[in-house]
Formats: structure tokens, C-alpha cells, sequence
């Protein structure tokens, strides 16, 4: 499904240069729900933004779903995000302007359905994540853990192989969060290849596979006590 | 995509709507104001004829004083002397031809207990109707036997037929003018030619004549000389037949000439008869004939007033204000959505998506403003005209041609204020935006 | 406040430079609004000086009326000489006359005088005013030197005579133009040349008196020359007592008509009339230039507005910050103020060169004079002033921001 081999990125200002990968090696299978840990600055964000398309890397090869992104244009790369890619954000990042239904909307406009299939499609979206009554409602009309189900249904609407989320819950209360997780679930159970990105260790335990970044690249899984730590830190920060 | 991109767009103007005011409201403002100045100098410099206007030729020949030219730099007079007037006619060189000149009457109108009145009159030949394409209501042009015998006939303009026959057909009547009993042979529809090409001696903008009559009867007549008169030299003798044999200006000659060919031919005339003139001791200065196209007449003639000219500039100043400051306004509104122009390109919208949405959004703001621009040119237009009275008459009217210039006008300035406003906000990159503050 | 603005200064053309082109195009619309306020306040004063310019005559006072005889029987001479005595008579009228042509009404004769006889001679142009020995009260004009006409000076003019009266007064002006180098009053006496070589004796000088045409560069050279005129249609002037015109007008008006079925009488208009009608244009084009310069700054000052609270708006977590971080609200004012002034500044020097640029452009192209130099740091300082107080208002509420945003998401 995404397979990653020797990446390297690096920021450059006019004062340094910063690493933020360097030979970064990854390849997650189809149906698999892969969460990716790491401290901060660990590069998880580049490589979330790398994965997804939003950003180009130096060196490397990336491919996804069998095909070579490497110096496609921006069409193109805009059409596999469209297509293959469903994003999540710790933010929701919904558009305040427009309802439920228009905010679902957005990714199939781009894909060129027609409005029939549109309509069908963000009424199944909707309705798994559970707003299907609520389609005319604006974001702000909804608490934080509704909005992401949004999110989730206008990542989902467009049927993508491959749903990448950044810190979903981060923005939540633990029983939120616990619903939105099972959501997840539940989509990967249907066979959606899924890789989150996140902090907390007892979230990254509820995926398949876990992978830690730590300067840039891939390290070993962390050791039980250091997840334990994490966990302790965790607790301590609620 | 269109009508979801509309949809957008209304939606980004109400999130925004004291921002998006001022847009449309500086947009407006400059098409208001450059439109009304546009309009103005449009109609000053409208081509009042222009299915021939490149056949009909103001004729000149330079029979001013030795000593200086009648304007520098060596500019023929920009009028005939009765002689040369007289003389061009009847040579019959040109296919059609009409000297005029203007003149002033009293008219009694049959009716008695109607008040007579004084009425401008242009004095020409039969051509002129047929070189100009007068529309008629009634009747029609007298011919050139009349004009020979110096019938005294007359043709009335609408108004005036209005005025002295209620509007009823007067063709075939009698109309006592100057002391004389003349026969009414047409009358004109409605016709104001602006610029009124065929005299702007005495001003470029002036209503059409009351009444037309047979040229010669100036002299049958002694009717007075209307509009300018210049003299180089005084008349040699006290009376009107001296008047009118001296070297003083007053008339006006306009040849219809369909090519070049006839053209040339008019030119080697006019030549030829300038020889002949000085050979009998008239046309002091260097050979200097002109045929001035109507256009080219105009040019000459500066019927674009300066003070148009100059608001001109002005306002189109103005309107790049009023662009600067709409691109300063869409720079800072698509700024403050960077963050959904962020989120659509992660969710896979192409730049060339993006670029569309926003230049229908600024097209929106540009029609807006546009419309908005138009009500403010009228009122701009209105004010133009009870500014400057009857000067400005005939300048102040929107034609469709404007409107349509006008919604043109504002949408390619809106779309060009767009551009980099537009240009920046898709080049946004895709991630940058969605990180949480 | 010095220490502390040069304090300021640096980060605030850091902070400009990262927005370059927001700040690049309000000064570029600070110059180009610099540039035709400046040119049209120019136009404007000049105007201004134009119509302020007196014609010479009582206007306030001073109406005139034209008649066009159409009966066979219709005898100009006795016609002007009855209406005169008549118009003379009535109470409340000061003097009238007949004359040829009106002051400033845009039409009239005009004719060149030359100080040596012959056609190889220029001569200067003058408006020539047909008279009577009722001129200098009727006018209102003050014969500076010389005499005046009398009555047996009055001779008629026929419709297409020639020749000219043997004597004339001429304006101050005019003498001054003929004579360049004599003082005015030993001009009285001097003859000079009509027609190339037709002898006029200049027997007054009155102090004033314009030209029919305003627009005219000898609009004060005028000539007096004593002759009652039998053309086609004849115009009479009349000067009323002081407040008495609109109750004579009519009079005057029904007396013509009345006495003479066998004329038009048309075309009566008050002196006020005429000027307003003669300076229609450069009043218009005073208020067309006055409404451009008002919304122009309007517009301006608007963009400055919104340019500054959206950038207010969207520093408010910034703002916040340095709030929380000790700055007080006269410095979050002064950054916005002084950002603002900066920005007028390079506008309004931008704004000098293009203001001198389209004067150029005018002066070669339109024949307009040059900018009075003063009204360039006038007009530089009120600009920046209006920048100033459009910012006032976003850097106000910036001001108002509450140290508590530091502490706030989104």
C-alpha cells in the first residue's frame, strides 16, 4: 500500500539546516492500522505531510498504492489526495461557512461526481458516523467530538484506500476520544488502510502496529517500560 | 463547478461583509467615476456619421493674409469667403457638395395669436440632406433648380414644425420668414448629429438649425451672418454685395467623395481653381488646400474639450486607486482563508481549482461593483449635465455600448486586481495550514 | 518618546518587510491620491482666480435685451432712439444704452489696433463695444484720464459700414498693451490705427471693462468706440438703482414689446445670468474636481481602515501577547500609528515626483500652468494626516485588546 525507502527531507533557513528525515524506511500493508509515535520534533509531522502528499521530499522513493509520487505535478498529486488519501486533523479543520452536508461535500466537488452520486454518498457518511439528522447544522453548531465524526465522514466520503489522521483525539475528552476511536476501528475492520499519527501511547496500543520516530527516522518499537513511562505521563497530564 | 464556485463565493462575501463592501464600494466608485468621464468624452468624440464619415470631406483653401497664417502653424482658415464658397459650387466637381452657412430670421407663424419668434436658420444646398442622411417626416429636400432660382423654400425642424403648425404635414404651405412668404417643403424627424460635425465654428455641441433654406437667398435676402466671421482685409466697399465679395470667412463646405480616386480629383480642382484665383490677384499665401475626413475634421477642430480630457485622466487615476486599494482588500480577505485553502488542498483541490474559485469570487465582487459603478455614473452623468446646462445636453447619455463597456470594464479590472491576491492565496502551501495554533 | 519610537522603528520595518506588498500598495495609493489632489487642487485655485476676476461693469445691477425688427414698415433708428428715451424713463433704471456686444457673454467684435499705419504692422487685438455718451454711467466705468464722449460724438453705423469713428476710449490695459512704455495717462491724445491704416484718436482711458470672451489672454483689452449701430437685431444695456433689477426686468420686457408690434424682443438675461453662464464650465469643473479629491481621500482613507483592522485582527494573539508581556496600550497605539506613518511617508514622497510628473504632462499637453511648489508639502502633510486618523480608529481597538487573548486558542 505505502512503502518508503531512504527519504530524506530537510528544512533549510538561513541559518540551519534541520533534518527533519533522513533515510526514513516504511511500508505499511493494505488493511492495516499503523500508529506512528514519537516525541517532539521527531519528524512525525513531516512525514504525515509526506505521506500525504501536502509536502515533497528530497531523496528517497514513496510509493503509493504501486505508484511513484516522486516529481508528479502539483494536478496530480492534488488528484491522488482526492482519490486514494482521507485526511484527519487534531483541529477538525471543517469550513465554519458551510453545513454538514456542503463540508462532506467538499472533497467529491473536486472529484467530479455528479450530484446524485454526491448526495449518496455524504448521506452514508454521515449516517456511519452517526449525523445523518444533522446535515443542515454548521460546525459550530456542534461539540468537538461531532466535528471530527464530520471530519471522519468527509475523509470517508470519498471512498479512499487511505485515511491519514494527526493526533484525531488530541482535541478531545477522553469519552470522546474512546467514541472516535472506535470509529476508526471500525472503518480499518472494513478494510481502510489507516496511519495516525500521535503522542499518546495507550491510543497508539489500540492500533495493529506501532512504529516510533525519533530524529527523523524509524526506530525500533520502543520498549515496554519506555511505553509504560509514556503511559505514566499520560495519566499524569490528565 | 461554476455554480458551486457562485455558491462559494456568495458564502466567503457574507463572512465578510464590511470587507466586502468596501471592495464593491471602491470598485464603484472608480468605474462611477471613470465611466462618467469615459461617457462624456465617448459622445465628444463619438463619430456623428460613421457609415460614410470617411466620404465626407470639409473643404479648405488658404486665402488669408500674406503676412501671417489665419492660425499657426500655417493653418488655412477654417472657413470659405462667400466667393470661394459660390465658386466651389458651381464648379460641380465633386459628386455631391453643400456650402453652408448660419444665419438668424424672424419667424411670424400663420396662426395670429401666436408670438413670432427669432430662429436660427442654416443657410445650404439640396445635397446636404442626401449627403447627411437627414431623416425626413414629411416631405423632403428641396432641389438644385430651387437652389439655382433661389426659390424661397423651407424646410422645418421637428420642433419647429411643432411649434408653428402643431405638428400636422405643413408641406405645401406658406410661412412668412424675414418679411417673406416661404414654402414649406419638409421637415425634419428628429436629428442632432453629436458632435454636430457640419459647423463647429461656433461650438461643437450646439442643437441643429429651426429652419434650412436655399444658400443663395443669404444674398437675395441680405440675411446676417451667423456664427464667426474673420477678416483679414476690410471689405472694399459698404454694403452687403461688398460683404460678401471681400476676403472675409463664414461659410462652411462639405464634397462627398466615395474613393480615392475622387478624392484626388477633388484635390487637383481645388488646385486647379487656387491657380485661377491668383492668377486674378486673390490667394496671397503658398498653395495650402485641405480635405479634412469627418473625423479628422474634428480632430482639428479639438471638439474634445480639455476639461474633459483632464477629468479623463483624472478619473482613470482614480480608478487605479480604487484597484490598489481592491487588491490591498483581497490580499488581507484571502488571507484570512488561508487556513480553508490549506484544508481544500490536502483534500485534493488542484491550484487551478482554486485559482478558479477565487476569480469567480473576485469576478462576483467585480460585477457587484460594477453595477453598483454604473447607478453611480448616472448620478455621476446626472450631475455632469445640470453642472454644465445645456453645454452638455447631448453628452450625457448612456448607450448600451457604455453599460456593456462599463460591466466589461469592471469585471477585467476586478479580475486583474484579482490575479496576485488570487496567485498568492493558491500557492499556499497544502500543510502549512493545518496545524492547530 | 524620541528613545522610544527609535526603539520601535526596527521591528516595525521588520514586520513591514515580511508584509511588503500590503504596505507597498497602501502608499502607492497614498501617492497616485497625492498625485491628483495636488493637480486638481491646482486646477481648482487657478479657476478660482479666473472667475474672481472683475468684468468692470455693476453686474449686480446690470441686465440687457435684444430686439429683431420683422415689419416692412419697421424703422430701426426711430425704434432705438424711442426705446432708449423710454427705457431711460422709468423709474428705478440708473442709464441704458445700446451696444453692440455684451461683457463676458461670449460673444462680440473684435478688431486689431496698431501704433504705426500699414499692413506689414502687428496689431493688438481689442474688443470693440459700440457706445454712446451714456457709457461711463450705465458701465459703471471710471474715466481715469481724457474725455468723455459727448453726444455730438454719436454718430449711427449702418449694417455693413466700414469705416471707424475718428475717436475711442480705450481700457487701462489696452493702452498699457499699445504703449508699452508710456504711463497711461499720456496715452490720451495718441493716435492709433484701425483697419491698417485708419487713424483713431484716443481720447479717454476708463479703468476697466473685460472682454466678451472670459477665456480670451486679452480679456481686458477693450475699446470704446461712440456709435449707435442699425443692424438686424439690437441689443440694449441697462443699469438699474442698487436692488431694483428683477422688478425692472419685466417692466423693461413689456415696454419693448408693447411699443412695437413689428419686433421680436427676446433674449433678456441679467448680467449674474451671463456670468454664471460664462463661467458654467470652470464652475463645474471646480465641483467635479471638489466631489474626485473628497471621495478619492474618502476611498483612500477607507483602504487604510480595512487594511489595518484586518491586520489588527489578525495579530490580536500577538497583540494579546505583548500585552501579557507588558506593553502598554499607548505603545500598541504608537506601533500601529507609527507603522501607518511610515508607510504615508514613502507614499507621499512617491506622491511628489508623480504629482510633478502629471503636472508636466498637463502643463505640455493642455497648456496648464506650473504647481504652485507650496501646495506639494500642503498636500504631503494632509495626506499623511489622513492616514493617520484613518488608522486611529484599528489601532484604537488594537490598543483595547485584552492581555487575556494570550491565553486563548484559535
Amino acid at each position: 500500500m505505502l512503502t518508503m525507502q531512504e527519504l530524506t527531507k530537510t528544512y533549510r533557513t538561513e541559518l540551519v539546516q534541520t533534518h527533519a528525515l533522513s533515510n526514513f524506511n516504511l511500508q505499511v500493508e493494505e488493511g492495516d492500522f499503523v500508529a506512528v509515535t514519537g516525541p517532539s520534533g521527531s519528524g512525525k509531522t513531516t512525514f504525515l505531510n509526506i505521506a500525504g502528499l501536502l509536502e515533497t521530499f528530497d531523496q528517497g522513493t514513496y510509493n503509493l498504492d504501486g505508484e511513484n509520487v516522486r516529481g508528479l505535478s502539483d494536478k496530480a498529486r492534488s488528484r491522488l489526495r482526492n482519490e486514494k488519501i482521507g485526511f484527519i486533523f487534531q483541529s477538525f479543520n471543517l469550513i465554519p461557512d458551510l453545513d454538514l452536508f456542503d463540508n462532506v461535500d467538499v472533497p467529491l466537488r473536486y472529484r467530479g461526481f455528479n450530484s446524485a452520486e454526491r448526495k449518496r454518498r455524504i448521506e452514508r457518511c454521515l449516517e456511519l458516523v452517526g449525523l445523518a439528522n444533522r446535515m443542515k447544522h454548521l460546525p459550530s453548531q456542534l461539540s468537538g467530538g461531532q466535528q471530527q465524526r464530520v471530519a471522519i465522514a468527509r475523509a470517508l466520503a470519498g471512498e479512499p484506500r487511505f485515511l491519514l489522521a494527526d493526533e484525531p483525539t488530541g482535541n478531545l475528552d477522553s469519552k470522546m476520544a474512546h467514541s472516535v476511536m472506535e470509529l476508526l476501528k471500525d472503518i480499518n475492520d472494513r478494510g481502510t488502510t489507516i496511519v495516525m499519527v500521535t503522542h499518546d501511547p495507550l491510543l497508539a496500543q489500540q492500533a495493529k502496529r506501532n512504529i516510533y520516530v525519533k530524529d527523523g527516522k524509524v526506530s525500533e518499537l520502543p520498549s515496554l517500560t519506555t511505553a509504560a513511562i509514556f503511559t505514566a505521563q499520560a495519566v499524569n497530564a490528565d | 463547478m461554476f455554480s458551486y464556485y457562485l455558491r462559494l463565493a456568495y458564502l466567503s462575501i457574507r463572512r465578510n461583509p464590511i470587507l466586502s463592501a468596501l471592495m464593491v464600494a471602491a470598485i464603484a466608485l472608480g468605474i462611477g467615476a471613470s465611466m462618467t468621464t469615459i461617457t462624456v468624452n465617448y459622445l465628444m468624440s463619438a463619430n456623428p456619421i460613421p457609415h460614410k464619415s470617411q466620404q465626407l470631406f470639409y473643404v479648405q483653401v488658404d486665402s488669408w493674409d500674406p503676412n501671417e497664417p489665419a492660425e499657426e502653424p500655417n493653418e488655412p482658415p477654417d472657413q470659405l469667403t462667400w466667393t470661394d464658397a459660390t465658386n466651389l459650387m458651381a464648379a460641380q466637381k465633386a459628386p455631391r457638395q453643400a456650402a453652408m452657412a448660419s444665419s438668424a430670421a424672424v419667424v411670424e407663424p400663420p396662426d395670429q395669436d401666436a408670438k413670432p419668434f427669432n430662429a436660427g436658420i442654416r443657410l445650404t444646398f439640396s445635397d446636404f440632406f442626401s449627403m447627411f442622411d437627414t431623416p425626413f417626416l414629411y416631405g423632403g429636400p428641396w432641389d438644385a433648380q430651387q437652389d439655382a432660382n433661389k426659390e424661397q423654400v423651407v424646410i422645418l425642424s421637428r420642433e419647429t414644425n411643432d411649434k408653428v403648425f402643431g405638428g400636422e404635414n405643413p408641406v405645401g404651405r406658406s410661412l412668412r420668414i424675414a418679411g417673406r412668404q416661404f414654402t414649406v417643403v419638409g421637415v425634419l424627424a428628429d436629428w442632432q448629429p453629436v458632435p454636430r460635425f457640419y459647423d463647429v465654428t461656433t461650438g461643437a455641441f450646439h442643437e441643429t438649425e429651426e429652419l434650412f433654406m436655399p444658400f443663395l437667398l443669404k444674398q437675395a435676402l441680405q440675411l446676417p451672418n451667423g456664427g464667426n466671421t474673420s477678416c483679414w482685409k476690410t471689405p472694399e466697399e459698404d454694403s452687403f454685395e461688398g460683404f460678401l465679395r471681400s476676403e472675409c470667412v463664414n461659410y462652411q463646405m462639405w464634397v462627398e467623395l466615395p474613393d480615392t480616386q475622387t478624392k484626388q480629383d477633388y484635390l487637383t480642382f481645388l488646385t486647379h481653381y487656387v491657380n485661377e484665383q491668383k492668377a486674378l490677384g486673390r490667394f496671397p499665401r503658398p498653395l495650402n488646400n485641405r480635405l479634412s475626413d469627418v473625423m479628422q475634421w474634428m480632430e482639428n477642430q479639438q471638439v474634445v474639450a480639455d476639461d474633459a480630457k483632464v477629468m479623463l485622466w483624472l478619473s482613470l487615476m482614480f480608478l487605479t486607486v480604487c484597484l490598489l486599494n481592491t487588491i490591498g482588500l483581497l490580499l488581507a480577505k484571502f488571507s484570512g482563508k488561508s487556513s480553508e485553502i490549506g484544508l481544500r488542498r490536502a483534500i485534493g483541490a488542484s491550484r487551478t481549482a482554486l485559482f478558479y474559485q477565487h476569480l469567480v469570487e473576485t469576478a462576483c465582487i467585480g460585477l457587484a461593483g460594477g453595477i453598483a459603478g454604473l447607478l453611480l455614473a448616472l448620478l455621476g452623468l446626472m450631475g455632469i449635465s445640470s453642472l454644465y446646462g445645456e453645454f452638455a445636453d447631448n453628452l450625457t447619455s448612456l448607450d448600451l455600448n457604455m453599460v456593456v463597456f462599463a460591466l466589461l470594464l469592471s469585471l477585467v479590472c476586478s479580475i486583474l486586481a484579482g490575479l496576485y491576491p488570487t496567485w498568492r492565496a493558491c500557492n499556499i502551501a497544502p500543510a502549512s495550514q493545518l496545524k492547530s495554533q | 518618546m524620541q528613545a522610544f519610537s527609535c526603539l520601535e522603528i526596527g521591528p516595525i520595518f521588520r514586520a513591514l518587510s515580511r508584509n511588503k506588498v500590503s504596505a507597498l500598495l497602501i502608499a502607492l495609493q497614498i501617492a497616485v491620491t497625492l498625485c491628483i489632489v495636488v493637480n486638481a487642487v491646482h486646477i481648482l485655485l487657478e479657476r478660482r482666480a479666473q472667475m474672481a476676476r472683475d468684468s468692470g461693469i455693476d453686474e449686480a445691477n446690470s441686465f440687457y435685451i435684444s430686439s429683431t425688427g420683422f415689419a416692412a414698415d419697421f424703422n430701426q433708428q426711430v425704434t432705438i432712439q424711442t426705446d432708449l428715451d423710454a427705457i431711460r424713463a422709468l423709474p428705478g433704471v440708473k442709464d441704458a444704452m445700446q451696444i453692440n456686444a455684451i461683457p463676458i457673454s461670449g460673444g462680440g467684435w473684435s478688431m486689431g489696433l496698431q501704433t504705426q499705419p500699414g499692413t506689414e504692422f502687428d496689431g493688438v487685438g481689442t474688443a470693440v463695444y459700440m457706445v454712446d455718451e451714456h457709457v461711463l454711467q450705465t458701465l459703471d466705468l471710471e474715466l481715469i484720464a481724457g474725455q468723455p464722449f459727448q453726444d455730438t460724438d454719436i454718430r449711427w453705423r449702418q449694417g455693413t459700414q466700414r469705416d471707424w469713428p475718428a475717436q475711442t476710449i480705450v481700457t487701462k490695459a489696452l493702452a498699457e498693451n499699445l504703449f508699452p512704455d508710456a504711463q497711461y495717462q499720456d496715452v490720451v491724445g495718441k493716435t492709433v490705427y484701425i483697419n491698417d491704416d485708419e487713424p483713431i484718436l484716443i481720447q479717454g482711458i476708463v479703468d476697466k471693462l473685460q472682454a466678451p470672451w472670459v477665456g480670451w489672454n486679452r480679456v481686458e483689452n477693450a475699446m470704446l468706440s461712440p456709435e449707435k449701430t442699425l443692424f438686424s437685431t439690437s441689443t440694449y444695456i441697462i443699469r438699474t438703482e442698487p436692488g431694483r433689477l428683477d422688478e425692472l426686468m419685466p417692466k423693461v420686457e413689456q415696454l419693448l414689446a408693447d411699443s412695437n408690434k413689428g419686433r421680436v424682443v427676446r433674449g433678456m438675461r441679467s448680467m449674474n445670468e451671463t456670468r454664471e453662464r460664462s463661467y458654467r464650465r470652470d464652475q463645474a469643473m471646480i465641483k467635479v474636481l471638489s466631489t474626485v479629491m473628497i471621495t478619492l481621500t474618502l476611498v483612500t482613507a477607507l483602504g487604510i481602515v480595512g487594511l489595518a483592522s484586518f491586520s489588527v485582527n489578525r495579530r490580536r494573539k500577538q497583540i494579546g501577547t505583548r500585552r501579557a508581556l507588558g506593553a502598554s496600550q499607548g505603545s500598541i497605539l504608537r506601533y500601529f500609528m507609527l507603522e501607518n506613518f511610515i508607510i504615508s511617508s514613502v507614499g507621499v514622497l512617491l506622491g511628489a515626483l508623480l504629482s510633478l510628473g502629471l503636472n508636466v504632462v498637463l502643463v505640455e499637453s493642455l497648456g496648464l500652468t506650473r504647481l504652485h511648489w507650496y501646495l506639494l508639502p500642503i498636500g504631503m502633510l494632509a495626506l499623511c494626516l489622513v492616514g493617520l486618523l484613518a488608522v486611529l480608529g484599528p489601532a484604537k481597538r488594537a490598543a483595547a485588546i485584552s492581555p487575556a487573548m494570550a491565553t486563548r486558542t484559535v
